[in-house]
């Protein structure tokens, strides 16, 4: 029945065939008549025909007409037609090439195999339509080929055409090509699979056995002088890594929580050790080894001993090396699943998110009774052990941290997620490997975490992993920032302990206040600025009145005469040759209040209340008149002789304004402007003015004694209800935020040497992320479907970004010393990769390999020859090596050879060498040979006159 | 979110610059049409204007920042979310350029937290010609410089003002990242969408 429609089917082919034969016939001229004709010579003149009407296209508007194309780095293409001679079809095809240069490249590496055999550009294939494909016995395949020659000289083509012959795993072809008026070449090639006869694995027996096909008559040819043309390609590969050499064990801890079928298995040799993403799983080495192939372009041999010497010649002989990573099998599609890897972690996190919708608090997902759904009941949990060696890893004080050290990647921290080394990122990064990363084991491991966060509030412990600078970094998510402010404000709570135990004093101002010269815990401090009052005091008897300027030891006792108020206190340090206006006194800089902290959610609070008051009224923020009126105090009593005009001249330099001209005239006393000159700016000076009327209210008071601008205590438990009460979405979106930066972050720490183009994927990645997850924090999610849907494709998208980077992490140690080579290669390998990485879509993975071979220069062989150490003992008796040509001790495992004699014809005979020059070159005989010890393929193609 | 916003975009606006400048006045010559001397500003004021600039219903929000040094560790937290920074000085006053190069333009690249918000330098005063020390050209070649758009103006006479304003917000509307983010409705697709360029072109006009 198949058979029958496919028969119907060819024939109705054929019949549009033969339309377009006719269309064609009428076009060109050589019309003939064939009413009479026997089958035989209808089906020449139907290949002819197929011929012309290709011939007449010419290589552009086949490839116009839908030419296939053979892979993308080459530009050979083919069409075909389908021809049937009795009851058999047959299948055409013409492979040509587009803008190729007219020469064949020698060893080039996109060659068709019948390019390769026989060295020609463009032919014609011939074979049966048959489920076994290429089967012929010789007649058939003989008649098949001098119908096709037939054709090819009727239409003037000079296309050499194949036709396969015998079994189709000999490989094994029949040709035959027109050239012109005198010549016509002939093409053979065959193949021995097995049991390759001894001779035939060395070069001598080669070079023998190509002299043996044109000197049928010399009984002794060893003695004659013939100029072989020779080149060879040899094919090594760097030996596998010796798997005895790894130690069993070290299993991945992640088996033990959860032993779950996520975990890889392969932890014997790791190669990925120092690089940054071990720390949470372990990448399958993406090059498995290299493929060196070295080339020993044209050169004449004249003997077999010649032959022999070129086997042991070394490969640093040879012209030219191409060096090939071999890359692990592409890890698309099926075994997609089984990868771990940030990516597949982060997938998992998403998924984890899109549950977090379904509950009001995090303890939901993990009480018996609450928990929604059946199949959440049976989410796994890791056991409490490995629990708590997470927890022991996040809040074991280690070495603290004086600073977030920045990302490389200037788009890291477009990306609103904690900073890599704080303890929210960490917390984030351990969740993703905790258990199968699922809702339940995040709530277990978030509840115990926030659990600790409260002890080391309730303890005064400092928070692991926290900076304590007095600044919230608004662009992070904002349980970082809450845990920023949560440390400073534990770190405030500290600082008003150890004041109240030390009540009796020991801070500058105590000491001076209280005149306990002999407590010298800051002394030296003092004695500094001793020094420089002293001088003053020589010269400034005049109006010493101050108490606090009598800083001198000796004079200390007096202060405590003075009234309480004219004493200095909280006093940061003279303001350069600064005085005040009305007392010949230098300006003493006020300690002050750090200016309070706020976190996102309060600026926020802010901004709506300043909003509700709408435009009408003049808004000045309350905190700001707060800390202004702070630094009022604290400067009054940082100089008790103070005038608004003086906290002016400190705190707002701009509304002090002097007249240029003054300054000439102006009294110098000893190096100091006094009185100062100038006045206050116009708009300071005015009535109303609202600095002047906090200046009035506001009491000296050194900054230690005011009311502090933030309550730690107070903030502190503000900020633990919110991590207590937080909603499980709102939790998950921030961890999906930090985690993806932070894996990002992890990742991005690699080191892969020079690589333009990963660090410009990288950035990209983060622009990526950045711009996406951006959705994430705005308020409103109208639409949770769509934005699972994009996060899980921006896990596709790290996925490629990820994999693009274990291998240039790979590739760069693998040529840490010939960084020129790993530099091209990988450039390849990009341009390979980048057309697959836009598609998302895993279905249709493309089988094609990576096979750009990338040239070595000569600077850069050693190292490349360092990748073939001499073989253990261990390995050496495994193989017996008998092919020679050895590198390192290594055999190649492909070996191909080209002989090629030339001769002018115009003479006549074989053998003789005229001068080149005059007469025309034409390669009489050419045999390519390609193989192993035990795999040899021959292709012989033989130019004659006729 | 429920119904319908009265506005299609909010944006941010932030003025930053030493104290006594004009930015407040600016600011009041920008939202009420009139000046007058003002107090310095205490640490930050916000004034919300809605405009109709490019055939769009805006709604913008200024924060108008306190110039004294003290209060400069304040004001970082304004510059959050901001799409576009005013950076104001005074033209009869050298040093307040100089600061401007010197000090603000890295609050600016410090805090930010928008890679694309606009920057756009403004030289206030010019109704003082006589006293005039900074050049116009001077400003175009920082504007240049550092990729800000550039105006002069003077909030006293009103000249340049409104176009102050309406030049930056226009820069912002073309700015597609800046948009999606002052969008009362917010696209998501952004595989569907262009990733943004970042040209930061120099305008100077008078």
């Amino acid at each position: 029945m198949k058979e029958a429609a496919g028969k119907e089917k060819r024939e109705e082919m054929k019949e549009e065939d033969e339309e377009n034969e006719e269309e064609t016939l009428e076009e060109l001229e050589g019309f003939d008549d064939f009413t009479l004709a026997s089958s035989w010579e209808r089906f020449i003149s139907e290949i002819e025909a197929v011929c012309r009407q290709w011939l007449a296209d010419g290589p552009k508007n086949l490839l116009k007409k839908g030419a296939d194309c053979l892979g993308s780095p080459n530009n050979l293409y083919k069409v075909k037609s389908e021809l049937k001679y009795g009851m058999k079809s047959y299948c055409m095809e013409y492979f040509f090439e587009i803008s190729g240069s007219g020469k064949v490249v020698e060893w080039s590496i996109d060659l068709h195999n019948l390019q390769l055999s026989f060295g020609v550009k463009e032919f014609l294939l011939i074979a049966p339509i048959s489920a076994s494909g290429v089967v012929l016995d010789a007649p058939e395949a003989s008649k098949l080929l001098s119908a096709v020659a037939i054709a090819l000289s009727n239409c003037g083509s000079i296309w050499p055409a194949f036709v396969p012959v015998h079994d189709p795993s000999r490989e094994a072809y029949i040709g035959i090509q027109n050239m012109g008026t005198d010549y016509t070449r002939r093409f053979e090639a065959d193949r021995i699979g097995s049991q390759v006869p001894i001779k035939l694995m060395h070069l001598e027996g080669l070079y023998e056995l190509f002299i043996s096909k044109f000197v049928f008559s010399m009984v002794d040819f060893s003695a004659s002088l013939f100029k072989v043309h020779f080149t060879m390609k040899l094919t090594y590969r760097t030996p596998p890594y010796d798997d005895d050499d790894g130690i069993q064990g070290g299993e991945s801890e992640i088996t033990e929580s959860d032993g779950n079928s996520e975990v890889d298995n392969h932890s014997k040799t790791q190669w990925d050790d120092d690089c940054p993403w071990s720390e949470w799983y372990t990448a399958e080495d993406p090059i498995k080894g290299f493929e060196l192939i070295a080339i020993w372009s044209s050169r004449i041999v004249e003997n077999s001993l010649e032959m022999a010497e070129l086997e042991n010649a070394s490969c640093h002989d040879a012209e030219k090396w191409l060096l090939l990573p071999i890359l692990t099998p592409n890890s698309n599609a099926d075994s997609k699943d089984k990868m771990t890897s940030f990516a597949s972690q982060l997938h998992l996190l998403v998924n984890a998110l899109n549950v977090s919708f379904e509950a009001q608090f995090m303890e939901d997902f993990i009480s018996v009774e609450k928990a929604s759904s059946d199949n959440l009941k049976s989410t796994p949990i890791p056991p409490p052990t490995v629990l708590d060696r997470v927890l022991k890893d996040l809040f074991n004080e280690g070495e603290k941290i004086s600073n977030y050290s920045k990302s490389e990647y200037q788009n890291s921290r477009a990306i609103k997620g904690a900073p890599f080394e704080s303890l929210f990122a960490q917390f984030c990064l351990h969740s993703l490997w905790f258990g199968s990363c699922n809702i339940r084991a995040i709530a277990t491991l978030w509840i115990e975490f926030v659990r600790e966060v409260r002890w080391c509030w309730e303890e005064s412990q400092p928070l692991p992993s926290m900076l304590t600078n007095g600044s919230i970094d608004l662009s992070t998510c904002l349980i970082h920032q809450k845990l920023q402010m949560l440390a400073i404000c534990i770190d405030k709570k500290v600082m008003v302990d150890k004041d109240l135990h030390k009540s009796s004093g020991g801070c500058e101002e105590g000491l001076q206040f209280k005149g306990y010269p002999s407590q010298v815990s800051e002394s030296s401090d003092i004695d500094e600025k001793c020094d420089s009052s002293r001088q003053e005091a020589h010269h400034g008897s005049k109006i010493n009145k101050s108490a606090s300027d009598l800083k001198s030891k000796s004079l200390l006792k007096s202060t405590k005469i003075e009234s309480p108020a004219q004493v200095r206190r909280g006093s940061a340090g003279v303001v350069g040759s600064m005085m005040l206006l009305n007392s010949y006194q230098r300006m003493h800089a006020p300690d002050t209040q750090d200016a309070p902290i706020m976190t996102e959610d309060m600026h926020e609070e802010r901004l709506q209340a300043v909003e509700a008051f709408g435009n009408s009224f003049s808004f000045s923020a309350q905190l700001e008149k707060d800390v202004l009126s702070s630094d009022m105090s604290a400067f009054k009593a940082a100089n008790p002789d103070a005038v608004f005009e003086d906290f002016i001249r400190w705190h707002s330099p701009g509304d002090w304004e002097r007249d240029e001209n003054e300054d000439d005239d102006k009294l110098r006393v000893e190096g100091y402007d006094w009185p100062p000159q100038g006045r206050l700016s116009q708009r300071m000076s005015e009535g109303g003015n609202s600095w002047r009327q906090l200046w009035n209210v506001s009491p000296a008071l050194p900054a230690s004694e005011q009311k502090p601008l933030l309550d730690p205590n107070r903030e502190g438990e503000k900020i633990l209800h919110y991590l207590e009460t937080l909603r499980p979405h709102q939790l998950l979106e921030q961890m999906v935020c930090t985690a993806f930066k932070a894996s990002a972050d992890n990742l991005s720490q690699t080191s892969f040497g020079d690589l333009q183009q990963m660090r410009t994927k990288i950035e990209q990645l983060y622009l990526t992320m950045a711009s996406i997850l951006k959705h994430l924090q705005a308020n409103h999610l109208k639409d949770k479907g769509e934005l699972i849907d994009d996060l899980k494709r921006l896990c596709l998208v790290f996925e490629h970004v990820e994999q693009l980077l274990i291998l240039a992490a790979s590739l760069h140690r693998k040529l840490l010393s010939a960084p020129r080579l790993s530099k091209a290669i990988f450039a390849d390998y990009y341009n390979f990769y980048l057309p697959r990485m836009g598609t998302s879509s895993v279905g249709n993975a493309d089988e094609k390999e990576f096979n750009v071979r990338q040239p070595v220069r000569s600077s850069e062989r050693q190292v490349v020859a360092n990748m073939f150490p001499p073989p253990t003992a261990n390995q050496s008796w495994r193989k017996v090596l008998s092919m020679g040509n050895l590198f390192n001790g290594h055999e190649p495992i492909y070996r191909e050879i080209i002989f090629s004699l030339y001769d002018n014809f115009g003479e006549g005979q074989y053998g003789t060498s005229g001068p080149r020059s005059n007469h025309r070159e034409i390669e009489t005989h050419r045999m390519y040979i390609c193989g192993t010890s035990n795999d040899l393929q021959a292709a012989l193609s033989v130019t004659s006159c006729d | 979110m429920d119904n319908r916003p009265e506005f299609d975009y909010l944006f941010k606006l932030l003025l930053i610059g030493d104290s006594g400048v004009g930015k407040s006045s600016l600011l009041l010559r920008f939202t009420s049409d009139t000046f007058e001397e003002l107090s310095p500003t205490i640490g930050v004021d916000f004034k919300v204007k809605m405009v109709t600039i490019g055939g769009k219903k805006l709604k913008l929000a200024i924060w108008d920042t306190a110039g004294q040094e003290r209060f400069r560790t304040l004001t970082s937290s304004y510059y959050r979310g901001a799409q576009g920074v005013i950076m104001v000085y005074d033209v009869t006053r050298r040093e307040t350029f100089t600061n401007l190069k010197d000090i603000w333009a890295k609050e600016v690249d410090l805090y930010s937290t928008n890679q694309d918000c606009i920057k756009m330098l403004v030289g206030n005063k010019v109704d003082k010609e006589s006293e005039r020390v900074v050049t116009k050209k001077e400003g175009i070649d920082f504007a240049r410089e550092s990729g800000c758009l550039f105006l002069e103006c003077s909030a006293k006479t009103r000249v340049n003002v409104e176009q102050c304003f309406e030049e930056l917000v226009l820069k912002i509307l073309d700015t597609p990242s800046l948009l999606a983010e002052g969008s009362s409705s917010v696209k998501k697709n952004i595989f569907k969408q262009k990733p943004p360029q970042n040209d930061a072109a120099t305008s100077g006009c008078c």
